[in-house]
């Protein structure tokens, strides 16, 4: 995995920023089945974790997509605390960083509501199913009935020694 | 695999009768995270060629 969605949260985490998996790619690392474009992530928006992710990134030509033009992602010290989302697109895929989850709350409560995965020797955390599907039911947004279904079964599913097949 | 006791779970006959395919999610479920995200990449790949695909 290289020139990839996988790819950018690889740079995150060797940029040592903090971050919790979100959104369709953590339904799709905990099994879900639908084809997703983007990678959301929730992180702290203090500057530190915001200019690490900016470095991170930048050989990638960042651009925030929905602005008028897609300005550069250029962000100082000074300009960080503006920011609550940031919906960027790069040259291998789309990343949306948020800082608050509707249904969950901040950076802090989201980490807690997550878990720690391994992928490839790297470590990362996603948002648990429960929490995903906490927040989906929040946002009641049409396209995520699918998604909430799918977790509840993969929920279902994932009860050890149940006879529900 | 029995259909009745396919049928137990209310939560997998939500998902069956929405439509969802349950052999896929079990099939998921048995993957590791690495090899879900790598077949992700693959469906991903290819819708993306197939955005580029023309009528001949």
């Amino acid at each position: 995995m290289s020139s990839d969605l996988f790819n950018l949260l690889e740079r995150l985490v060797n940029a040592g920023v903090d971050f919790v998996i979100i959104g369709g790619f953590a339904d799709v690392v905990h099994g879900c089945t639908y084809v997703t474009q983007d990678i959301g992530i929730c992180c702290d928006f203090k500057p530190a974790t915001m200019l690490a992710l900016q470095k991170a990134i930048s050989d990638l030509h960042p651009v925030h997509r929905m602005t008028p033009g897609r300005k550069k992602l250029e962000l100082t010290e000074q300009t960080c605390g503006q920011f609550k989302n940031l919906y960027l697109d790069t040259d291998i895929g789309q990343l949306d960083c948020l800082s608050f989850i509707d249904g969950l709350g901040d950076y802090g409560e989201v980490r807690r509501e997550s878990e720690l995965i391994e992928v490839e020797e790297i470590k990362m955390r996603v948002l648990s199913v429960d929490a995903l599907i906490k927040t989906k039911k929040s946002m009641n947004r049409l396209r995520d009935k699918e998604a909430v279904l799918q977790l509840e079964a993969i929920k279902k599913l994932r009860e050890p020694k149940q006879d529900i097949l | 695999m029995p259909k009745s006791k396919y049928l137990k779970a209310a939560e997998i006959q939500a998902a069956v009768d929405y439509g969802i395919d349950i052999s896929m999610l079990i099939a998921n479920i048995g993957r590791s995270y690495s090899e879900r995200i790598k077949r992700h990449q693959i469906a991903l790949n290819t819708a993306e060629k197939l955005k580029g695909a023309r009528r001949l």
